[in-house]
């Protein structure tokens, strides 16, 4: 084989060259510490990196969502929780005072005062406020959902927050459901107004009409209503009204039970999805690193044998370049 | 056999050994030369002749016949050839390299990550519908990705000026290389008419050649009448002989068939029969860069407008149907655009999300602070496949231009570090043939001296012998 200068000095050339732009690619990734500089170093797993980023953006929101929600809902449910003892001291109260043996229209007349109490700070809790926003109000954030009549200003909205990919939760229980125990039932609520105009008028006749019950259609029962009715059976010494809303009194408290339930349940979902997105931002996270980081050790001790491969080039390339025939023919 | 003609043979044996030494020497000068083909001085024996006296023919010396080039043909077109494949992938890679770099969001910026903070914002605007903070925020984050929209176009289509710019270029270089060729072949002509060696001018034939090829494919041959042509591969001749055409530029209108954008430059060969040339050219420089504009890029520039137009219209569709937080309704979110081509051009927000965020729909009953179902419905057009009919995500369908970029760039530069090792090969093995080597040219100045000294003794000898003989006398 013939071997020309042009060939000898392009292979030095060459492998210099060669060797010196591995130096330089093994230099970046230490230098930034990453293998994945731009997406042609490895273009599936760039994308794959993106998408994990992105991921992890919206986990981080997730979580959020989820802290946020979970607040809501404790707070719902210590509320709720504070409407059942409510609503237990009002059952008391009126089995204390449902039969004539036990109790006279001066007891009836000094607990009512209580009930009436109890009613005021029922309504104060439907009220409860997060910052500036309602909870008990549906969308109705901005404005208290029961007014002092007992009646529910907001609607049945539930604001979903989003807790994992497409996985939405609602982080309120719209009041109507939580004060009803059949919301979809029209309370009668004017009746207990007329009822209560009657009392202030002092006409007893009217103020005693109870509403009939029907057996066969659901009813409902409203919480504020019902402690009204308790006050003015009180206050009228109807012991048949007394005992008529000790039932009410245990369908309010069931229900705000199933209530606490359907928070418990909806806790347990946040945690459970909580913990998803923990467990999946660190296998991401370690994904990630994988997809990414240089292998530091890897990349020195190339970096090493690199340098040396570039140095016995260099070395060899001085004995390769120099001599020709010209420097033996003196 | 008279010693004059001793001295004659003497002589031939000195002219060949000198210009023997003087082609090494040229062999030796253009060591570095790029192209240069070793020459080699051919030689032959004077036919003998019949001398008075003597029953055989006797020689008379030495005569150069011709100086002979070293060169491979083959090899040479082998090398044209891996010169234009290289070309192509260097001009790719360097125009690659700048659109990775456009997409490049290694470093953590970047569409991706401004995309999924618009969307991000729409959550935070769902867990609290009525605060003025999040809803500025909201507007801030929007104008962020829309800002982006318009960057990365406005980049990529700078590219494109750009590779127009480069075609212009390259057309000036192509024109002037076409004329060089055509007065070269005139020489050559010339020279190997009047029986002179063309060789050095054969050289740099080659070396244009192999300058024209890359920018294009091109074939070469010659016709029956001897000329020499170049044919650009799949147009048709570009050089007759002498005879050049020229290739021009144009700017001319869109052609959308071949993903060719409005005001970009358009190559034209005069002569041809159908003027237009830009697609038609493969390969080299033109390939690459006509490729890249009207492809990659056309390519990219059509997936981010779909992706501004896809995502404007879910936002907007959504955006609609809610109330803000002023009661007002069917307001839109983003500027309604009419049509895809230009969209990440044109995205903007609408003017009255610009004039006030009361208008921002979070919700989808009106006078409802809390009701966040409007916001909500918006943050999961992220997970909802609204691109390529139904099919991908707007995260996935930006990613995979991303990818895409990276596969184009990455692929490109393993076939390029290919092509430099095969061009490596093949440059070796036109060295083996025609490169020059200083030991052999060395040790054949030693070898024509040592002809010339001995010729020269010839001489000295025969006129030692005309001194004897014209010594007979006395």
């Amino acid at each position: 084989m013939r071997v020309t200068q042009n060939s000898s000095f392009n292979l030095v050339k060459d492998t210099v060259h060669q060797s010196r732009s591995r130096m330089e690619d093994l230099q970046e990734k230490a230098v930034t510490m990453k293998k994945l500089n731009r997406p042609s170093d490895n273009p599936i797993n760039a994308a794959k990196v993106l998408e994990m980023r992105s991921e992890k953006v919206k986990n981080e929101q997730f979580l959020d969502n989820a802290r946020l929600a979970e607040n809501y809902l404790r707070s719902s449910e210590s509320v709720i929780s504070e409407l059942s003892d409510i609503v237990l001291r009002a059952k008391d109260i009126a089995i204390g005072q449902a039969s004539g043996a036990s109790s006279s229209q001066a007891s009836r007349v000094g607990v009512a005062e209580e009930v009436a109490q109890l009613y005021q700070q029922a309504v104060g809790l439907a009220n409860t406020r997060i910052g500036d926003r309602y909870l008990f109000g549906g969308y109705k954030t901005d404005t208290p959902p029961v007014n002092p009549n007992g009646q529910y200003e907001g609607d049945r909205g539930e604001a979903m927050v989003e807790i994992s990919n497409g996985v939405f939760i609602g982080m309120n229980l719209p009041g109507v459901e939580v004060f009803n125990t059949n919301a979809d039932v029209s309370g009668d609520q004017s009746r207990l107004m007329q009822r209560e105009a009657a009392v202030a008028q002092g006409d007893p006749d009217l103020a005693q009409a109870e509403p009939i019950r029907d057996k066969n259609s659901p009813e409902n029962v409203n919480a504020f209503s019902e402690l009204g009715n308790l006050r003015i059976a009180l206050l009228t010494g109807d012991l048949g009204g007394i005992r008529n809303t000790l039932d009410r009194f245990d369908e309010i408290h069931e229900n705000l039970t199933a209530q606490r339930a359907k928070i418990g349940s909806r806790l347990q979902g946040i945690e459970s999805a909580a913990k998803t997105m923990e467990r999946a931002n660190i296998t991401n996270s370690k994904l990630n690193s994988e997809f990414e980081d240089a292998d530091m050790a890897s990349v020195m001790t190339d970096l090493a044998r690199e340098e040396s491969v570039l140095k016995s080039v260099l070395g060899t390339s001085n004995r390769l370049i120099q001599p020709t025939l010209m420097d033996f023919l003196r | 056999m008279g010693a004059s003609n001793v001295m004659q043979t003497g002589h031939t044996g000195m002219i060949a050994a000198k210009t023997a030494m003087r082609t090494t020497g040229h062999n030796i000068a253009n060591a570095n030369t790029e192209g240069y083909s070793r020459q080699r001085v051919e030689q032959k024996s004077q036919p003998a002749i019949a001398i008075k006296g003597i029953t055989d023919n006797v020689g008379r010396g030495v005569q150069v016949d011709r100086i002979e080039r070293y060169n491979d043909n083959y090899v040479t077109k082998q090398l044209r050839d891996g010169q234009q494949e290289l070309s192509n992938m260097e001009e790719r890679d360097l125009l690659l390299l700048q659109v990775e770099d456009i997409f490049n969001e290694m470093n953590g910026e970047g569409m991706n990550r401004l995309m999924t903070k618009f969307f991000n914002e729409f959550r935070k605007l769902a867990n609290d519908p009525d605060s003025e903070a999040v809803r500025q925020s909201v507007r801030e984050a929007t104008n962020a990705m829309v800002q982006d929209f318009k960057r990365l176009r406005s980049r990529v289509t700078d590219v494109q000026s750009q590779i127009d710019n480069r075609v212009e270029g390259y057309v000036s270089e192509t024109n002037s290389l076409i004329r060089q060729l055509g007065s070269l072949n005139q020489k050559i002509v010339e020279a190997e008419t009047a029986g002179r060696s063309a060789n050095d001018l054969l050289d740099s034939r080659d070396r244009t050649l192999q300058e024209l090829g890359k920018m294009f494919d091109l074939s070469v041959h010659y016709d029956d009448r001897g000329n020499f042509n170049v044919d650009l591969k799949g147009i048709g001749p570009i050089l007759n002989g002498v005879h050049g055409l020229e290739l021009s530029t144009q700017r001319s209108s869109a052609d959308p068939s071949n993903g060719k954008r409005d005001g970009s430059v358009d190559i034209l060969m005069t002569g041809s029969a159908n003027n237009k040339v830009t697609h038609a050219i493969r390969g080299g420089k033109f390939g690459a860069l006509v490729e890249v504009r009207d492809s990659t890029l056309t390519n990219i520039i059509d997936k981010l407008d779909d992706l501004a137009f896809s995502l404007t219209r879910a936002v907007n569709q959504v955006h609609t149907q809610g109330y803000g937080r002023t009661g007002r309704a069917g307001v839109e979110f983003f500027k309604g655009l009419t049509q895809k081509a230009g969209a990440a051009e044109n995205i903007d927000l609408s003017d009255s999300i610009k004039a006030s965020v009361d208008n921002i729909a979070a919700g989808a009953l009106p006078n409802a602070t809390g009701d966040n179902r409007i916001a909500n419905s918006i943050a999961n057009i992220q997970n909802l496949r609204i691109m390529n009919e139904g099919k991908v995500t707007t995260d996935d369908w930006f990613n995979s231009i991303v990818s895409d970029v990276g596969v184009k760039a990455g692929r490109n530069r393993e076939a390029l570090d290919q092509q430099r090792g095969i061009i490596d090969q093949i440059t070796k093995i036109r060295d083996q043939v025609a490169g020059v080597s200083i030991d052999e040219e060395t040790a054949n100045l030693l070898q024509y001296q040592q002809a010339f000294d001995a010729s020269a003794k010839v001489i000295q000898v025969a006129d030692e012998m005309l001194e004897t003989v014209l010594n007979l006398k006395r």
